[in-house]
Order: C-alpha cells, then structure tokens, then sequence
C-alpha cells in the first residue's frame, strides 16, 4: 500500500495549489511542496527491503479483461527516477514561486506541474505496459499544458501543439509497439515480459515491434530525426524547462529503453538502430548547441546531445555501458538542472536571453557566475565533477564495443568530436555571458536574484562536485541498485577519479584541448555557419502541417464539394459498385420458378408505367406535364394492385395519388412553370448511365427474387384473420393488428411531416404569379360557381362515404387510411371551391392537434392492453347487435383505426391550409396596376 | 409481461403527443420536456437491469405470436443503446431550456425532439426489419423538422441536402426489405435470420447484404455516403446538433450491428471485408475533413464521421474483441460527442460565434468551461484515462491481434489527427487571446444564473460520464463483453424470439 501512496501523494498534490493560491504564495509553495517530501520520504522508507534482494510491488486489478491492472514496482531503476522526480521537483517547486511574477496564476502552474509529477512517477513505477503507456501519454498532456502556459504568446502555443503533436505520434506508435510487445510475451505484466526476452527477440514480429517503441521513445527523448520539438518547448517559463526538458520528461524514453533493455535489448537490431541513432543525436545537439545564440536553446540543443550520449550508451548495451548510463542520467540532471535554472535567473534578472544582449555578468551578479561556471564545466566533462567521470566510462564504452566490427574506430572518433563541441559550447556559454563585455545594454539592469531562489542551483551544483570528488562513496550504491533491475549480472564498479593513464583519459583531454581550440576558432565557425539558410523547425512543421490541411481540403473538396448532385451520384455510385459486385458473384440470375404468363392488358400496363416514367424524366422542364406523367405511374401502379387481387391497396394507392396530385399542383403554383437547363449534355450522360444502370441493376435482383421459391407468412394472416382479428379484411386487419405497431409508427410520421411543412411554409411568405406559365391569367372566375356548389353537396356525401369506407374496412376494403383521405379529398375540393379564408372561419379549428390526436388515440388503445396483462396492442373484439344496422362488430382495432383516420385528416389539412395560406396579400405594384382584367385569383388563393 | 421493452417508446411517443396538445403552453412543454425525457432514462435503466438480469427480453406487439406480428426485442446491445438515448435525451432537454428560444418552441420544438426519441428508441428496440424501417422514418421526419425550425438559409439548404440523401437511403432500405421478404416470406429479423442459413445460394445473399450496408452506411455516415452529415450537422440550434450528433448515425451503426451479426454473418470474407475497407476510409475521409475546417460544430462534425469508422471496424473485425471495442466505442462516443457539441453551443452563448478565428482567450474567464472541454475533447482523441481511451485501445488491440495491420495502422494515425484538432480547438478557443471585436458586433445578453445552471449540468453530468467509463472501466467492459456475446451467438436471440410465442389475442 506504501507504493500506491507514491502516485497517490503527488496526485492529491495536483488539488491543493489551487485552492491555497489565496493565501499567498508562500504558503501555497509550501502546501505544494509538503506531499512531495512525504513521497520523497516513502520511496525513501523502501531502501531496506530493496537493499536486501526484495521488490516493493502493489497491484490492485482496474481491467483486469484488458490485462490492465493499478499495479506499481519499486526496483533500483524506479527508485532512481523516483528520487530524481521527486527530489529536482521539490527544487523546482521552490524555484517557481520566485520565478512566477505576481500575478501569475501560481496554483494553476503547480496543479499542472504536480499532474507531470504524478504521470512521470507513474511511468517509472508502473508494472504494467498499459499503465505504463497511460503515464507516458500524461505526461505529454501536461507538458502541453505547461508549455503553452504562457498561453496569449503565440510561440509557446505553437510549441505546445509542436511537442504535443510529436510526442503524441510517438506515443500512439509506442502503444501499437506495446500491444504487439504484450502479445509476445503473452501478458503486459511487466515482470512476465521482463521475463520473457528470449521469446520476444525470436518473434517474427520483433522487428517491426522494436521500431514501435523505439519511435516512442525517440519522440520522447528528442533523439534525431525528432528532436525539432525540443527546442521549441523551451517557449515554456524556464521552472518547466528545467524539469520537464532537461531533468525528467525527456528522460522517460531513456527509462523506457534501460526498462525494457532485458526484454527487448538482446539483438543486433537494438544494437545498431540506438547507438547510432544516439551517436547522430550527440553530434547533431552539440554542433548546433554551440551555433545558437538563444541562451535557453543553447541548454536544450546541449540537452539533446546528451540524451544521444545516453541513448548510444544503452544501445551499446553492454553491462558497463548500462550502468554508465545511468549514471550519465543523473549527472545531466542535476548540472542541467542547474544551468536551467540559472539560464532563468540570467532572463529573470536582465530581462533576455539573447547572447548579444548578456555579458559581463559576472559583476552584477557574481554567485549565479560562480554556479553557472562549475555546472558548465561538469557538463564538459571538466574533471573532479561528476560529468567528467561518466563523459569518461561513455568513452570507455566506445572503445571496447565490438558492434561496428572492422569499423570500431568510429564511434570513439564520434565520441571524441562530441566531446570537443561539449567542451566548446559550455566555453562558449560561460565566456559570452559572464566575461566578454555586452554589445547591447540587456533590457533591465541586473543584479543577483533572492538567495532563496539561487538555492536549488547551488544545491545541485554541490551535487555535481560531491560525486565528482567522491564517486565510489556517493554514486556506487545507487548505481548498483539502478542496474540491477535491468542486468541480470552487476558488473563490479570502480568509480574513481584517476583509472591512471588510458584512452580514455586521452579521449577527454583532447576533447578539453580541441573544444577550447575550436572556442577559439569560433568566429570563423560562425562566418561558416552563416552560409547556411538557418531552417525553423516550426516553420517546416507548421508547414507540414498547412500541407496536410490543404491536400485534405483539396481531397475533401473534391468529394464533398456541396452540389447535391456529386452527392447523389456518389451515393448512387458506391450502392451501384457494391450491388454489382454481389450480383456477378450470382451463378445465374434465373431461380427456375416458372414465370406468369403475360396478357395484353399486363404488356399495356408496363409500357403506360414505362412511357409514365420516361415521360416524366424526359419532360421535367415542364413540371406541369412531367408531374402528369408521374401520376400516369401512379395511375397504372394502382390498377395493378386491383389486377392483382389488392383492391385495398389498390382504393389507398388511388386516394394517395389524388392528394399527393392535388398538393403537388399547388405547390407548383408558386414555382416557376419551366426548369431552366441546368445538365450539361456530359452530365446528362453520367445520369444516364448512372440511372440506367442501377435500374438494370434493381430489376436484375428483383427478377432473381421472383423466380427463386418463397415460403411466406402471409397465410397464417389469411387464416388468422377471422379467428384472431376479428376482420375479414385481411389488409385491414394486418394494418390495425397484426401490424399496427407499423402503422403507429407510419401515423407518426405523418402527423411529424404536417408540423414540418406547417413550419416550413408558416413564415414564407410569395407572392403569387399573375398568369401561368404560358403568359396566360388566370381564369376570372375566382370561385366557379358550379365547383362551389357541386363541392357544398358533395361534402357530406363524402363524409358519409368515409364514414362508411371506414366503418366496414375491418372486413371489406376500406379502413381509417381510406377513409381519412377520402375526407381529406372532400375538404380539399371545399378550399378549392370557397378559398382558404371561407374554409377557415367554417372549419375553425387548429389541426395539429387533430393529427397528433389521432396519434395519441391509437397509443393509448395500445396501452390499454397493458391494464389487462398484455402486450402492446393486444386487440380485443365482440360482435353486437344493433337494431336496424344488423350485426356489428367492435374491435379495439376500430380504436386504432380512428386515430389513423384522425391522423391523415388532421396532417392533409395541416399541409393544405398552410400551403394556401403562403401567399402574402400583398402584391407587387406592377400587379397592382394592371388590376381587374389582368388580376384574377386562382380558385385555391385566398382574396385579396 | 414485460412493460419495460415498449416503454422507452411509448413514454417519448406520448410525450411527444402530450406536449403537441399543449401547443401555447410554454411551461408545460418545457415541464414535459424534462419529465418526458427523465422518464425516459429511468425505464430505460429499468430495461437495461432487466435484460442483464434476465436475459433477451420480447415483447410481441398485440399478443401475436413471433414471426407474425411485430416482436419487440431487447438484448444487452439495444438496451444499452436505449439507455444511451435516455442519457442523451435528458441531457438534452435540459440543455435546450436555456438555448432553444422562444421562437423554436413555439413551433413545436419540444415535441418534436420528444417524437425524434420515440424514433431512435424504437430503432434500438423493434425485432421487425420492417418496423425498422418505420422507426427509421420517424427519425428521418422528425430530424428534418427539427433542422428547418430556424428557417435560415444556411438551414434549408443542408436540410434539404439532410433529406433527400436520407431519403435515398430509406429508398435502397426498402428495395432490400421487400427483396429480402422476396426471398425469404418474413420480416422478423430473428425468423429472417433461421430461414437464411437454410438458402443455400450464398450469392444472393451476399447482394442483399449490400444493399443493407449501402442503406445504412448512409445512415451512419460512412464513406462514401456521408456527405449529408457535415451539410447539415452545423447549421440547426446547437441543442438539436448535440442530439444528432449523439444518436442519429449511431442507429445507422446499431442497424450495421445487428444485421451484420445478426442476418449477414455467412460470408464474413465478402462483406465484413467490405467493412474493413469501409471503416479504414471512414475514418480518414472524415479527419481530414475536419482538418480544413475553422468552424467549431464543422470539425465537430466531421469527426463525426471519422469516429463512426472505429465503430464499423470493431464490426468488421469480426472477432469478440473487436465486437467488444465496437459496442464500448459506441457508448463513449456518444457521450463525448454530444457534450462536444453542447460546449460549443455554450461558448456560442458566451462569445456569440462558432468560427475559431473569431474566438478565444475563454481559458482565462471560463477555466472550468475549458476543463470541461479538455475531458470530452481528449477522451475523443483517446488520451488516457478517459472513456475513449479504452474505446480506442481496445478496437486497436483487436485490430492487431487479427493482424489487420493496415486499418490498425489508419486507426493509429487518425487518433493522432483527432489529437490534433482537438489540440487546435483548444488553442484557439481557449488559449489563444481574443480577437479585437469587430464595429458592429451584436451584444450579447449576459447568462443569467439560472442559464448557468441549466447549460453547465448537462456538461458536468456527461463529463462525468466520461470519467466514470474510464476509471470504473472494469463493469463497463464486462456490459459490452457480455453484449458482444450474445452479438456473436445469433442463435440466442433467435430462440429469445421464437420461443416466446405469446397466445393468440382473446
């Protein structure tokens, strides 16, 4: 349980500044720092049991489906880190409160940092792949935080997303990497795949796994090619600089490869892809280290370099070269931590970073001069400091290294010239800002900063020079326990200052010599340099990024170009590929069902339906006549149902055409009477072929579905009918019984597309064309006196016949749908003859509720069979007797049917009125003047 | 008995009913709207702990035995997707009280959304291919009306592009019902299911597979046929984008499921590698949609797009991992989608405008809004420990465990464009500081408290959701795994279906 408090301190650490930001600073930084020693002090506490061969573990299941468990270690190698994170983040802590001006959002920075805190915790202690990969993705999020904390300014917002986007990448190839890793292993326990590196290298799958991860970690540490973020982090306030980018979060895909260096670190592959990948790293950052002009950059080009030195020493992976590693880890952390830091100070007191700007420092502000000078020199690898000695085993280790074979002389030449560029831009730095005079006055006048804040630079310079002076006492414990998670067998250590006089030992003084030489000779450097058009990363990337829009915006457009036409016929065209696709896979169309024979009167009705649909196609430009066309197939589409013994389907087929007809005119009328041409003949041609071809397509299928067997349902309707319906009328009885959830649903959607057009026409307001398309007026006769007549008596007519259509539509053809057309017919046919504003006073009521009305009746007859135990629409029905009527018959169905009849009635008339009353009463002048003669009203327009 | 199956139809439908009698009464809408909906999302949990409780539940609608009537179904699958729909229409309705004006209700808003629920409830629920298609009809309908209730232009037009590609899917839908029936004689997806694996002319099948995946991959916006969803998703009242964007093409992906595990599972090596293919394009047609888009809801909404290809390849996999991912992405999604939607409407309130250009600087006045941007925002792109986190993980995992390599590969690399947009909202939204405002800038009403309120605890009650699902993983995992079961073994929902014959009405 101690282990889980680790995380859990430093995550309860992420809710405590905020609040505490009120009560000022200091407290606030106190708060923060209190959880941290606490955790610092736990991971402390497990020393002992570490010391004697035992391993802190706490697991506690989260998915344990996924092979994801809550589960943490604590070996040497996680101790390290732990006391690494830990310890420079406590520094940090007390670094930031002097570095953060007023009024600055302190609680908001530390809750962000505190998160970092937690994640690299998190990945250091995880023993767990997964979790491991759930840490590393965090850091990344509140490294983008803390970069872009500073977020009104443009670069650190382009170098959040940068870091965000480059690390993320990473991070999802780790993921892949780790699945497949997991896979291998057969778990994502870390011990189990810790365990099973011989079955992991022998994998076929190995290879393409190492690079996943090894992407992961590339990204992570800035290794070369993806080192371009780093640098631009460095937008970041320099407490996050100093942590995140130099001590800690770069760090994390070295303790990834050194974690999983017994796993996956066994093959030539390993070998060659890190140490060379690391060697180009520690050139590339040390000549550009010592280009730069930046201060801040500077540290971050020399951060990369050594995370290259480093990552070539694990590459090289012999039990030396790990332990040097690590070592190497924390010398950097702690002489970079310091530089950082004091890089803050130099930009906090002067007001930049510029190099031009600083120099003869070491006046103004002579401590920071003193601590900045010894963090160099131990980042040169000055001997009696701690970067010496590890500088030291690193070129050791490219001596002995049998990996280049005939070649070997290489990489320790590398070395060499890496070293000399170290040695060159530590000089470099330390004599620019502190020896030679200023060419420009720096924005403010410096002088030291507060004691207080100089403190953790000069703690971890002391660092520097106590390991350097005493290594065997104050490194080799820690280092024994470190590499003892990742070698199976510890190497004896003999850190010392003097090993008498080797190769090695020659490689630095070279170095020291040439890297001051090569100071010297600096100028002309730079003259070279200068030949050079400088590249920003930023810019290739943004770039990068602008190109990726594009092309996607060009593609994008050339899909997606808002024309409803390329919609369509792409739509059409994917159906169109699909269908026909699984249409040549059929081995013959034909099912062997022997076919109707075919009369005259069915050849009649197929050539009418296809002249209809022709016709309709070719004379769209003229919707009158097109939409005639159209009825034509509605017409015979009818008559087919009745040929084919459905005179229900048939009378709803006809009663449907009728209205959609008579609506259809009326919204005609306010649309211009021709269709330009729009189609170019090219066009014309794709929906030909388009149209044509799926038609083929369609008829295709439908003529193998007839031909092939069918074993229907449909006779347990006919026989069910009677017995369990209570109706004659088959049709019917499936509409409101069998099948009348359907039909609720069907009912619903008409009541739904009435309130639409009720919307959609309420606000429009048109003016009205004064002739037809012809240039013909209308017809002075506004109301023909005949129509109005013939429609007056013909209304109750036609309520009695719905009345009657629907009443027997249980056993005869008829029901509420009919009906309720037919009514909604006869009330048309009554605006046409009187105008919409007669209609209205007569029939003063609002529709919309009569249509949902008749939704909530068939509802609730539904319901109703829920009080009696049963299912949804359960119907029940008696026979009565009523005098004079004879025999009667009542359903529930009848229920049903009614609010099927008073759904179509009410949404008819919703559309209806609404679609008469759009035109505005007034006109345009133009119409005005020629009033009289010129100005009649069609019949179905309301008066002026 | 089980009331429960019909009930997360019927309450919206009446509802629905209900509030459209009150037609002038604003109060009582707007009272329906939160109880209607509230009601909704309690049966729904009722439904969801019955049928974990106890199995497939069928309610045969009027008492007629299976395959005859209509048969109401509810296994894990659609009972998780009901609830979903509760979440989302509470979350909603509540919502709209502060963003939809007056203007919208009077014209039946409320109702409207009431009817468009009752729509996606009995999607989620209905037995029927038939009656599918019904559900499908209500929904088409009733989203149309809400798309034109502002009138504007920007609004016709993509409702018209919204409705006549729709339609041409309800089109294909019903060709393929009525071929299907042509070959089979039944519409109960169960019956349909038994009397198919007895056809033995695979190639008809195959056809008819098609055509349902055409007419569906319309519906829930996969490539090629989602053009209709970025026309329209961006142009109605932000609560009405939220709604959609949450439900409307996940019935399109329920409809995908259940007909590809269900029906169309012979020939996995003809159509499911349709699906693959499909889903891979899915996803990256729609993330560099939104790669060019400087409009809020517009890159929302074509992530949209993106993400609906995760939910079709855990489909298209085919395996039970692959299943499991499918069904947990769909949950996450839908949560995460919506609350996108409905912070963007919120910072629409603040800022009175969706185009990132015109925005910024919300992360110093509104840190809690930004948080509460972040989570659904991150879990979208699938950054740890949110909900999509583990919806992505777990898809990629299933992904290379089939050695799917390429679509891994594509869904990899469209998680971390989706990181990138997100990433680029946030900066300009958020971080960035706000542009200088321009001369006639309409001023905005100031957000009263009790507005406050009503858009601030949707936001929380979803990000909640988003944080639940990640951290509490475990049981939420199982739900889908359990759900994916009973996908994979057809032949319980079958027997579910066909076994419960209730008696002939009395």
């Amino acid at each position: 349980m101690t282990l889980a408090w680790i995380p859990l301190l430093t995550l309860l650490g992420v809710l405590i500044p905020v609040p505490m930001e009120r009560f000022g600073r200091r407290l606030c930084t106190l708060a923060t720092a209190t959880p941290v020693v606490i955790a610092l002090i736990l991971v402390l506490s497990q020393l002992p049991m570490l010391l004697s061969g035992g391993l802190p573990h706490f697991s506690l299941t989260w998915i344990p489906s996924l092979g994801l468990d809550l589960a943490f270690r604590l070996d040497g190698l996680s101790l390290l880190f732990a006391v690494l994170i830990l310890g420079i983040g406590l520094l940090i802590i007390l670094y930031a409160s002097y570095y953060l001006s007023a009024e600055e959002a302190s609680g908001r920075f530390y809750a962000y940092l505190m998160l970092f805190m937690t994640s690299m915790i998190g990945i250091v202690m995880a023993d767990n792949l997964i979790l491991l990969w759930i840490f590393w993705e965090l850091t990344s999020l509140s490294s983008f935080l803390l970069i872009g904390f500073w977020s009104h300014w443009t670069d650190a917002r382009k170098g959040a997303r940068m870091a965000m986007t480059v690390t993320g990448a990473g991070g999802l190839a780790l993921l892949a990497g780790l699945l497949l890793l997991g896979d291998m292993a057969g778990s994502f326990d870390m011990g189990t795949v810790l365990a099973s590196g011989e079955a992991i290298v022998a994998d076929d799958r190995y290879p393409i796994m190492l690079v996943l991860v090894l992407l992961g970690a590339f990204t992570k540490s800035a290794q070369f090619p993806f080192h371009f973020w780093l640098p631009h982090a460095m937008a970041a306030p320099t407490p996050v600089s100093a942590y995140l980018h130099s001590a800690t979060m770069v760090k994390a895909g070295i303790f990834l490869m050194a974690r999983l260096h017994p796993a996956i670190g066994d093959s030539l592959l390993w070998s060659w892809l890190v140490t060379l990948t690391g060697m180009a790293t520690f050139l590339y950052g040390a000549w550009f280290a010592l280009v730069k002009t930046d201060l801040k950059a500077i540290l971050a080009f020399s951060t990369v370099s050594h995370l290259g030195l480093i990552t070539a020493l694990l590459g090289i992976g012999s039990p030396m070269a790990i332990v040097a590693a690590l070592f190497h880890i924390l010398n950097h952390a702690a002489f970079k931590g310091a530089m950082f830091m004091n890089a803050g100070i130099i930009d906090h007191e002067t007001g930049t970073r510029e190099l031009d700007q600083l120099g003869a420092l070491r006046h103004a502000m002579p401590m920071t001069a003193l601590v900045t000078m010894i963090a160099a020199a131990a980042m040169a690898g000055v001997p009696f400091l701690n970067g010496f000695l590890s500088k030291e085993m690193f070129f050791a280790e490219t001596l002995y290294t049998p990996l280049l074979g005939g070649l070997g002389w290489l990489l320790p030449m590398l070395a060499t010239l890496g070293g000399i560029l170290s040695v060159a831009y530590s000089l470099r730095l330390v004599h620019a800002v502190f020896f030679k005079p200023a060419r420009r006055q720096p924005p403010k006048t410096p002088h030291e900063p507060p004691r207080l804040m100089r403190a953790p630079a000069m703690l971890l310079v002391m660092i520097c020079i106590a390991v350097g002076l005493f290594p065997a006492l104050l490194a080799t414990g820690i280092l024994e326990l470190a590499s003892t998670a990742v070698l199976e067998s510890v190497p004896e250590l003999h850190l010392a200052i003097w090993h008498g006089v080797n190769l090695p030992l020659l490689m630095s003084l070279i170095a020291i010599i040439a890297g001051v030489a090569t100071y010297g000779l600096h100028i002309h450097l730079k003259r070279f340099v200068r030949q050079f058009a400088p590249i920003d990363a930023r810019l290739v990337f943004e770039g990068a990024i602008q190109t990726i829009a594009s092309i996607a915006h060009t593609l994008t457009r050339r899909l997606d170009n808002g024309s409803l036409q390329r919609y369509m016929s792409w739509l059409l065209g994917g159906a169109l590929l699909l269908a026909t696709l699984g249409l040549v896979q059929l081995p013959r169309l034909d099912g062997g069902q022997a076919t109707h024979p075919v009369d005259g009167i069915l050849l009649l009705g197929a050539a009418l339906m296809i002249f209809g649909a022709i016709g309709t196609v070719v004379s769209h430009r003229h919707r009158l006549i097109s939409l005639l066309m159209l009825s034509v197939v509605g017409l015979v589409v009818s008559l087919t149902f009745a040929r084919f013994s459905a005179p229900d389907l048939a009378l709803t087929q006809l009663s449907v055409e009728v209205v959609t007809m008579i609506l259809l005119m009326l919204a005609l009328f306010f649309l211009p009477q021709k269709t330009p041409r729009e189609s170019s003949a090219k066009r014309n041609i794709r929906d030909l072929t388009l149209a044509g071809s799926l038609g083929m397509v369609i008829a295709s299928l439908n003529y193998a579905v007839l031909t092939r067997d069918i074993d229907s349902i449909s006779n347990f309707f006919v026989e069910n009918s009677v017995p369990g319906g209570g109706g004659h009328n088959v049709v019917n009885v499936i509409l409101v019984d069998f099948r009348g959830f359907d039909t609720l649903g069907e009912i619903t959607v008409l009541a739904l597309a009435g309130l639409a057009i009720y919307k959609l026409l309420n606000r429009l307001r048109l003016f009205m064309p004064h002739s037809d398309g012809e240039g013909r007026v209308w017809s002075p006769d506004r109301y023909p006196m005949i129509l109005t007549s013939v429609s007056q008596t013909l209304l109750p007519l036609a309520l009695l016949v719905s009345a009657f259509i629907f009443l027997r539509g249980h056993n005869q053809p008829g029901g509420g749908f009919i009906a309720g057309l037919i009514t909604a017919v006869a009330l048309i046919l009554i605006y046409m003859a009187r105008g919409v504003e007669w209609t209205q006073s007569h029939l003063d009521f609002p529709y919309q509720p009569v249509a949902i009305g008749g939704v909530a009746v068939a509802t609730l007859t539904g319901l109703g069979s829920f009080v009696f135990g049963y299912p949804f629409l359960t119907s029940a029905f008696g026979h009565f007797h009523l005098p004079w009527l004879g025999d009667f018959e009542l359903a529930t169905a009848m229920l049903f049917d009614l609010g099927v009849y008073l759904a179509v009635v009410g949404a008819t008339l919703m559309i209806l009125a609404n679609l008469g009353k759009v035109t505005t009463p007034h006109r345009p002048r133009k119409d005005d003047s020629r009033a009289g003669t010129q100005q009649p009203q069609p019949s179905s327009k309301e008066p002026r | 008995m089980r009331p429960e199956v019909a009930l997360p139809i019927l309450i919206p439908l009446m509802a629905g009913a209900t509030s459209l009698l009150f037609w002038r009464l604003r109060l009582a809408q707007r009272l329906l709207a939160v109880g209607g909906t509230g009601a909704l999302l309690l049966t729904s949990l009722w439904l969801l702990h019955s049928v974990s409780r106890d199995g497939i539940l069928v309610m045969q609608m009027g008492d007629w035995p299976a395959p005859f009537g209509i048969s109401l179904v509810a296994d894990l699958f659609g009972a998780i997707m009901v609830v979903l729909t509760g979440i989302i229409g509470f979350a909603v309705a509540l919502y709209s009280l502060a963003t939809i004006g007056r203007g919208h209700e009077a014209f039946g808003y409320f109702p409207l959304m009431h009817l468009l629920l009752a729509g996606v409830a009995g999607a989620f629920l209905t037995g029927d291919i038939f009656n599918l298609y019904v559900w499908f009809e209500v929904m088409l309908v009733a989203s149309f009306a809400l798309l034109i209730l502002g009138s504007e232009k920007a609004q016709m037009e993509g409702a018209i592009k919204y409705v006549t590609l729709n339609l041409l899917s309800s089109v294909i839908f019903l060709s393929a019902v009525g071929l299907l029936y042509g070959m089979v004689g039944t519409l109960n997806m169960a019956d349909i299911a038994q009397r198919l694996s007895q056809v033995e002319e695979s190639g008809m099948i195959d056809v008819l597979a098609v055509m349902f995946m055409v007419a569906f991959g319309i519906k829930a916006a996969a490539f090629p046929l989602f053009f209709w969803l970025p026309a329209s998703y961006h142009t109605p009242p932000v609560a009405v984008s939220a709604l959609f964007a949450g439900l409307l093409t996940k019935v399109g992906v329920y409809a995908l499921f259940r007909v590809f595990t269900l029906i169309f599972h012979q020939n996995p090596g003809y159509t499911h590698e349709i699906l693959v293919w499909g889903a891979g394009l899915t996803m990256l047609s729609g993330v560099l949609g939104a790669a060019a888009q400087y409009e809020f809801r517009r890159i929302l909404s074509f992530h949209i797009v993106s993400q609906i290809g995760y939910m079709i390849l855990g489909l298209a996999l085919f395996t039970p991992l692959a299943l499991i991912g499918g069904v947990f992405y769909i949950m996450h999604h839908i949560i995460v989608k919506t609350n996108l939607f409905l912070v963007s409407g919120f910072v629409n309130r603040l800022r009175g405008s969706y185009d990132l250009k015109k925005l910024g600087g919300l992360y110093r006045t509104h840190p809690w809004l930004a948080i509460l941007f972040l989570i659904p925002a991150l879990s979208l792109a699938g950054m740890p420990p949110l909900s999509g986190f583990f919806a992505k993980f777990i898809v990629i995992r299933a992904g290379i465990e089939a050695e799917a390599y390429g679509v891994t590969f594509i869904a990899l690399l469209v998680g971390l464009l989706t990181l990138y947009s997100m990433i680029k909202i946030w900066a300009e939204v958020f971080w960035k500081s706000p542009p200088e405002p321009g001369e006639n800038e309409p001023e905005l009403a100031p957000v009263s408290q009790r507005e406050m309120w009503q858009l601030y605890a949707p936001i929380v009650g979803l990000a909640l959701c988003t944080v639940f699902i990640g951290l509490n993983g475990q049981p939420i995992y199982e739900l889908a795994s359990a759900s994916a079961d009973q996908l994979l073994d057809p032949t319980r929902y079958i027997d579910a279906v066909m076994s419960d014959s209730g008696e002939v009405a009395p």
